[in-house]
């Protein structure tokens, strides 16, 4: 009877086996702890070094002030000092103001017109206390809309810079901030990295209140609220968070308010720092917001109960939260009808499918199953292989990184060349690596079908995405054949369903499950029908239409 | 000093997480290293002139030289220059690689010695065992390995041949391969009632366990061509062959259990020739106890066209000429059965035609009666009733002589 | 105690039991019913299983719905006391571990069989295993949404590969209906239910649903669609292969499959796709037995759950591996299946009734 016990006990070989298995997850557990920590450590450490704000104020003394001013900007040679007597009354008075960034115009004929010229005498006599004349400047004498005001040095200089004009008045430590800012922009054209067959053919500029501007024109909607945050302690910029007061889910717009307080760099160039810095898991493969230059893009999503973040000096504007059913959507598909809008959206998902899986069952097929494929077919893919020196993961290897490395060339290169190279490139690299034997013709069919496949994705970064994942699967592949694929598989799902992109999980609508969701996953179902907003999205108002 | 220690484990994972690269891929055969074998024949033991010169050379193991085995696989090198552009080639698109011993298993595994690719049964179509063999040994004992191999499917297809079985597995037609060709014709059923439903594998498994008898399509060969004519009969108890049935004895069985999809019956009326063609046919076995007596009532009901007609003078239009072909038919086909019925009764004392399963299904105490003693030989003594009706629904393009 | 945002909804937790039910007993019920039943009635024997297996599950969901929010691990030390309970607890992590450790293993045998031969059985266990915990780590939630994901998939393919292999089907190989009377069928139940373990999950489950009232309709269509699935596998299967071939076959189910080409549709050959989806069930079987016990020693020990995820690898690894072949595989199949009697038929009808008589009591 001992005899049958002892048989059961394990061998030392796999005690050692089940050492392994827990030592090597384990590992990996602590090192990505660690490097979370690091990420966090670095993150308190910059909040607890409090600037110094220069809190200087004003005292009122126009000599004085005006020293303390120009030793801070007045070596810049755009910055220009004006000084100038108040109408009649013999009060000094400065404009400081950007040549370049400043309405010439709005200060030549509205500020120091209505201040020297057209200054009536009967206001002397208010002018007797300090509040007054301020007041009175204020309310009757300066003709120009935006008006404010401030005594701090560093707002006076912050604003200055960013082509406002400052009107200092001698005896009030108070100054004027006139908004008389007009920097130079380009026109509104359709965006590049966007394009649609139909579609309104704006999208958003460099500039923060242009794009404003265009997200009110084009929605006209009464409820649609900004919230303004300057971002970036260097380089100011205005960072403006869009939604919709009567739809987003309030829980939302505190967890984005607080997280965009957070940022705490010296500069942000572009939206996808802002992206990067607020997004819930930044090691994941996956993008948790998404990026568009479309206003029309952005409006729909508002309306979903999502929220908008917009950056002024890219056009690029972010939407969050962002579901992985949004990665293979594009706006097209609710401006046609039905019917071709399911079918092509379903030809999207395959694509994706395509793009991902298919050179990882290619190698999986060829290396580990070959009774898993039709017999005819198998016989000629050994013919085509002959001659072919290098195995399947190589051979894959070989083309996809040609074809990525062609991807990267083609973006660079001018205009007419670009597409031409991409297109004759590939079919004279794949002609000409069969006809050395390098490859079989198979593999090059493979390849050109995962890369036609991986541009009928419509996100950019999706694609990128999809990109990365192709090259581990067929790492999988090689090592597992189809077993490694099944276990890719997996993990890419369990990975999925594990983030959440501010709450929301990231694989609805798929998951949870939610019937009224799927009307717009997979297929597109008629608008008639559409008429609640998605479920996922908590809003507070979810009737579209009756 | 936290942080050296977690960036010390940081590099001991990423060395640890780069090893399975080491260790390479266990199971990954490229897949033209190896041979894909597309077809088998098993033969009685006889030794080629290689194997001869072989073992004179040292070249034997331990072995009994019963079977003869050979293995089709794809010329691969013929394929492989056809799809450069090259010209038609004068080699064949098959090689055949025979091997001698007395296990099936060990056999295939003695290929790899002589062959630079070995050879994997991923997509074996057909396996053909000659009559000899299969006379001497059990079905069963020859088709284990494949049964059990993990690389072989149960869709593979099971034929007998009367002759030589590696002669099945020739061909004169260059870019033919004859283990495509013979899987093809045997889905040809629907184009004639003398070739048997494909015995696959996995069905095998059922009959050889269930002891009872069962008939598997055989084929003869010759000079390059095959022929499927006929059945072998293998009874159930010994799982041997112990005879044959010629082409319309065949035609007699599936008539009998009604696995017709289509074909003909030529029959004849005034001495001239008609041929009916069979477009649906329903065949039921009824058994009957009548007081422990068991009897057996065939009915068939078929409906076809006229497809060829010597006739002078007979008008298909005419319900009477119709009437007159249905008598002959339905005497044709009820002799047909008649002659393979007393076949089966009186030469091979078999039930191969399904009778038995009709009785359980039907009967089933009866039959667990008549079990315990041998059904083949039971059923040899039992009358059989035939009950035959043909309609001929159409007579074609040309209505009348 | 749970946070109302860790509750699953009631399709999550019909999924989560229909996933558990259908794992390895997929590929063996076929042959582990024939060979006791011995007549084509296997598909009767299956239903009746099935029927018995609501009944035990319904008792189940009722005790646990006694105690709102709690999972077995914690009310079982309120009815019988802190050491009993513990014990009791103990018993049904036990058994947790033994059937994670047997999906695992039975899957790296059938992956060692047709898919990768030469591969050692750790290379192929190693990273499924790695993969659950990370799964698990993601908590009850997690588990739901990755099933929800799995089991639509699943279905349908099966059924798509099942009904495929209408052409080999011969009705009279299920003929004649109890032919030998009531009696071989009744003897087969007991073979079924091992195929059926799977509402034992319930025990743990009422305590995470948003709305427990639906407990009872959760686990009847929960049982209920895997057993419709095993009726027809088993129809199909024995229809194709007849009793006397199902019988000798290790794995039927695979062989069904394996024994029909359908040429010029893009795989001739269907057994790819039905070994990818049973891998995947397999992983959702082992993903919930292994979460069960992490969440039992977790509240047993009052340790932190992630830890436990870490220990327990290695301990079902050395299970999986003590079978030392596949004989001794089935006969831990069968240990398995044997235990549910008193488990979990036994075990939560008696705590039910002594539950009752407390609480009519005080």
């Amino acid at each position: 009877m001992w005899k049958t016990i002892a048989s059961f006990l394990p061998d030392w070989l796999i005690i050692i086996q089940s050492l392994i298995i827990f030592l090597i997850p384990y590992f990996i557990w602590r090192f990505f702890i660690y490097i979370r920590e690091r990420a966090n450590i670095a993150t308190i450490k910059q909040e607890s070094e409090n600037s110094q704000e220069n809190t200087c104020n004003f005292t009122g003394n126009l000599n004085s002030d005006l020293k303390f001013i120009k030793k801070e900007i007045g070596h810049n040679s755009d910055v220009h000092f004006r000084e100038f007597n108040i109408g009649n009354t013999g009060i000094h008075a400065v404009i400081i103001f950007i040549e370049g960034l400043s309405d010439k115009d709005l200060i030549d004929k509205y500020i120091m017109k209505s201040l020297m010229i057209d200054f009536s005498n009967e206001n002397i006599s208010a002018f007797m206390t300090e509040e007054g004349f301020n007041n009175i400047i204020k309310q009757q004498v300066l003709s120009i809309s935006d008006v404010t005001n401030t005594q701090n040095l560093n707002d006076l200089v912050m604003k200055v810079l960013q082509g406002s004009t400052a009107l200092y008045i001698d005896g009030s430590a108070d100054v004027f901030i006139l908004g008389t800012t007009k920097g130079k922009t380009r026109s509104i054209e359709e965006p590049i990295s966007e394009a649609l067959v139909r579609g309104p053919r704006v999208g958003f500029t460099e500039k923060l209140s242009e794009n404003t501007a265009i997200l009110r024109q084009q929605g006209n909607i009464k409820s649609l609220s900004f919230i303004k945050f300057q971002v970036g302690k260097r380089g100011n910029k205005d960072l403006v968070v869009a939604y919709i007061k009567d739809l987003a889910n309030p829980d939302l717009i505190h967890e984005i308010e607080k997280r965009i307080k957070k940022i705490d760099i010296d500069y942000l160039p572009e939206s996808g720092y802002v992206e990067q810095l607020i997004e819930d898991n930044y090691l994941s493969i996956f993008p948790q917001l998404q990026s568009t230059e479309r206003p029309d893009r952005v409006i729909s999503a508002l309306m979903e109960g999502r929220v908008a973040i917009l950056l002024d000096g890219t056009p690029f504007a972010l939407i969050a939260p962002v579901t992985f059913s949004m990665l293979l959507q594009s706006p097209e598909d609710y401006y046609e009808r039905w019917i071709p809008s399911t079918l092509i959206r379903l030809l999207r998902f395959l694509a994706a499918f395509i793009a991902l899986l298919v050179p990882a069952l290619y190698i999986s097929f060829i290396s580990f199953q070959p009774g898993l494929i039709p017999t005819k077919l198998a016989i000629s893919i050994v013919g085509s292989r002959e001659g072919v020196p290098f195995t399947v993961l190589l051979e894959a290897l070989i083309m996809e990184v040609s074809i990525e490395i062609l991807r990267e060339a083609g973006l660079r290169l001018p205009k007419p060349i670009g597409p031409a190279m991409g297109i004759v490139g590939g079919l004279i690299i794949g002609e000409a690596a069969v006809n050395a034997g390098i490859v079989s013709p198979i593999m090059v069919i493979v390849v050109a079908l995962t890369a036609i496949s991986s541009f009928a994705i419509p996100e950019y970064n999706a694609g990128i995405s999809l990109r990365v994942l192709r090259f581990m699967a067929m790492f999988c592949a090689a090592i597992f054949g189809l077993y490694g694929v099944i276990l890719f598989c997996l993990f890419l799902c369990s990975h999925l369903v594990k983030l959440k992109s501010f709450g929301i999980p990231y694989a609805s609508p798929a998951v949870p499950f939610n019937l009224n969701d799927w009307k717009d996953f997979i297929i597109r179902v008629p608008l008639m029908m559409m008429k609640r907003r998605p479920k996922m999205m908590k809003t507070k108002n979810s009737i579209r239409q009756k | 000093m936290k942080k050296n220690i977690s960036g010390k484990l940081a590099l001991i994972t990423l060395q640890v997480l780069l090893l399975p690269f080491l260790t390479g891929c266990w199971s990954s055969h490229e897949i033209e290293e190896v041979s894909l074998e597309i077809g088998i024949a098993l033969d009685k033991g006889y030794l080629s002139n290689i194997d001869k010169e072989f073992e004179e050379q040292d070249g034997g193991y331990q072995k009994n030289n019963n079977i003869t085995i050979t293995f089709q696989t794809v010329n691969t090198k013929g394929i492989g220059n056809n799809s450069k552009g090259g010209g038609s080639s004068e080699q064949h698109s098959y090689l055949n690689v025979s091997e001698t011993g007395d296990s099936t298993f060990q056999i295939v595994r003695e290929i790899p010695l002589r062959r630079d690719h070995p050879i994997i049964g991923h997509h074996l179509k057909v396996i053909i065992i000659s009559e000899e063999l299969a006379s001497n040994y059990s079905i069963k004992d020859l088709l284990d390995s494949y049964l059990r191999d993990n690389d072989i499917r149960p869709s593979c297809l099971v034929l007998i041949s009367k002759g030589r079985a590696s002669n099945a597995l020739e061909t004169n037609v260059i870019g033919e391969i004859p283990s495509f060709r013979l899987t093809k014709m045997v889905e040809n059923g629907y184009r004639s009632n003398k070739i048997l439903p494909a015995m696959p594998l996995a069905k095998l498994t059922g009959k050889i366990q269930s002891e009872s008898s069962f008939l598997l399509q055989n084929v003869i060969s010759a000079d390059g061509e095959v022929k499927l004519t006929g059945a072998a009969v293998i009874k159930g108890k010994t799982n041997k062959v112990v005879g044959f049935l010629n082409e319309e004895e065949l035609e007699g069985i599936t008539w009998i259990n009604g696995k017709v999809k289509g074909g003909v019956v030529k029959s004849s009326v005034k001495g001239q020739i008609i041929a009916y063609e069979i477009k649906s046919m329903k065949s039921k076995i009824l058994p009957h106890i009548n007081s422990g007596d068991i009897t057996f009532e065939i009915k068939i009901e078929t409906e076809g066209r006229l497809s060829e007609n010597w006739v002078n003078r007979g008008k298909p239009s005419d319900n009477k000429f119709l009437r007159e072909i249905e008598k002959s038919i339905e005497a044709e086909i009820k002799s047909l059965m008649e002659n393979v019925v007393q076949k089966m009764q009186n030469d091979l004392e078999v039930d191969v035609a399904g009778f038995g399963n009709k009785l359980k299904i039907k009967h089933p105490k009866v039959w667990k009666e008549v079990k315990k003693d041998d059904w083949d030989v039971t059923f040899s003594k039992l009358p059989i009733k035939y009950n035959v009706e043909v309609t001929v629904a159409d007579y074609g393009a040309v209505s009348s002589d | 105690m749970i946070k109302s945002e860790e509750k699953i909804t009631t399709t999550q937790a019909i999924v989560i039991v229909t996933n558990f039910i259908l794992a390895t007993g997929i590929l063996t019920l076929p042959r582990t019913s024939v060979e006791k039943v011995k007549t084509p009635d296997v598909w009767i024997t299956v239903i009746l299983g099935g029927l018995i297996m609501i009944i035990a599950a319904i008792i189940m969901v009722k005790l646990s719905q006694q105690y709102p929010g709690k999972t077995f691990y914690q009310y079982s030390q309120e009815i019988l006391g802190i050491w009993i309970g513990r014990f009791l607890s103990i018993l049904i992590i036990c058994y947790f571990i033994t059937v994670s450790g047997f999906q695992v293993r039975s899957m790296a045998e059938v992956t060692n069989f047709f898919l990768l031969e030469s591969t050692p059985l750790w290379a192929i266990t190693m990273p499924f295993m790695w993969i659950g915990l990370y799964l698990v780590f993601g908590g009850i939630n997690t588990i739901a949404r990755m099933f929800e994901i799995i089991f639509p998939i699943t279905l349908f393919f099966f059924i798509l590969v099942l009904f495929m292999s209408f052409k080999l089907f011969e009705i009279d190989n299920l003929r004649p209906v109890l032919g030998d009377g009531i009696t071989p069928v009744l003897k087969g139940i007991p073979a079924t239910i091992l195929a059926y373990t799977g509402p034992e999950i319930m025990l743990l489950l009422v305590a995470f649903m948003q709305q427990p009232s639906k407990a009872v309709k959760v686990v009847i269509i929960g049982t209920v669609i895997p057993m419709i699935f095993y009726v027809f596998l088993v129809v199909m299967v024995i229809g194709a292969l007849s009793i006397e071939g199902v019988v000798v076959r290790t794995w039927p189910s695979i062989d069904l499959i394996r024994s029909f080409e359908m040429s010029g549709l893009i795989f001739e050959r269907y057994e790819s796709i039905l070994l990818v989806i049973w891998i995947m069930q397999i992983f959702a079987s082992f993903v919930i037995s292994y979460y069960a016990a992490s969440l039992g020693l977790a509240q047993l020990f009052r340790i932190k759950f992630n830890k436990i995820g870490f220990i327990l690898l290695p301990i079902i690894y050395i299970i999986a591996m003590s079978s030392n072949n596949i004989n001794e595989l089935f006969k831990l199949g069968n240990m398995i299946g044997n235990s549910m009697w008193f488990l979990f038929l036994g075990l939560p009808l008696f705590l039910l009734l002594f539950t009752k008589l407390r609480g009519a009591k005080s």
